[in-house]
């Protein structure tokens, strides 16, 4: 029991020199996709010229099925790093959010395709695992 | 003060430790959740709707146009990446500020791709590819 008593010590006393500090970055790519902006576009009723106003200009302009989708997209960036002397671990998880809109031959919005994945994006700097 | 042995096994075990670890760097990049053959289990051609899809999975990251439908793409990207710097070791004694690196980048990236007809069934799936990254390994050779 003796033994572990210094043991423990010097572990953290070691930690404590090693531990150079922590670092927290993060990014995004593209303005944020208002919920409220989204409601408002309802399928069957909202025009292409509807949507341009409440969201802008897409990101993408696409041309699928005989359809314009306008695609908007979000990324958002979080990079914890945990910085010792002797060994750096880093961890940088990338999601985004994407809206699709996709809208007929008449102008009329068909469907709206929202799923926002930033929105359980945390900082990690542990590199294992999942 | 004189150190015992039992005081001093540990502070050698703890040095060859470190020095085993000197310069290292290990850093992991992942772009979206993975999706798995089981996250996707539930689809049946023919049957399965893109909007089923889109419930399950979210959106994907793109849908483009094909001859016979409309394809969407789901992507994801797992990198690995290892750096031992063994110069490290001269910080110590030498004036010179050398390197000795290894250093070694996984790049796991899939996607997951579906072909739905014009009605927006799916009709095909498959991952594109499945890269097994490596396990932070940072030996090149």
């Amino acid at each position: 029991m003796l033994f572990f008593k210094p043991l423990a010590g010097i572990i953290i006393v070691l930690a404590l020199i090693m531990t150079q500090g922590c670092a927290f970055s993060r990014g995004t790519l593209g303005e944020d996709i208002r919920s409220e902006s989204v409601d408002a576009i309802k399928k069957a009723t909202t025009t292409k010229a509807e949507v341009l106003s409440l969201l802008g200009a897409p990101d993408r302009l696409l041309q699928v099925n005989g359809r314009d989708v306008f695609q908007y997209y979000r990324y958002d960036a979080k990079v914890g790093s945990l910085l010792l002397i002797l060994i750096n671990f880093s961890r940088v998880s990338i999601k985004s959010d994407d809206l699709f809109v996709i809208i007929d031959r008449e102008g009329i919005v068909e469907d709206v395709i929202l799923s926002k994945r930033t929105d359980g994006l945390k900082f990690r700097f542990w590199p294992f695992g999942e | 003060m004189k150190l015992s042995l039992s005081t001093l096994c540990p502070i050698l075990l703890s040095t060859v430790l470190c020095a085993t670890f000197v310069g290292c760097n290990v850093v992991r990049f992942t772009l979206n959740t993975p999706i798995t053959q089981n996250d996707v289990a539930f689809i049946v051609p023919g049957q399965t709707t893109l909007a089923d899809v889109i419930t399950k999975l979210g959106t994907p990251d793109s849908i483009t146009d094909s001859y016979t439908g409309v394809v969407a793409t789901y992507r994801f990207l797992d990198m690995k990446y290892s750096r031992v710097n063994f110069g490290w070791l001269l910080k110590f004694w030498s004036p010179v500020d050398a390197d000795l690196l290894i250093s070694r980048t996984g790049l796991g990236t899939d996607a997951l791709e579906l072909l739905c007809d014009s009605n927006w069934v799916v009709t095909h799936h498959s991952f594109l590819r499945r890269l097994s990254g490596h396990s932070f390994n940072p030996y090149p050779f």
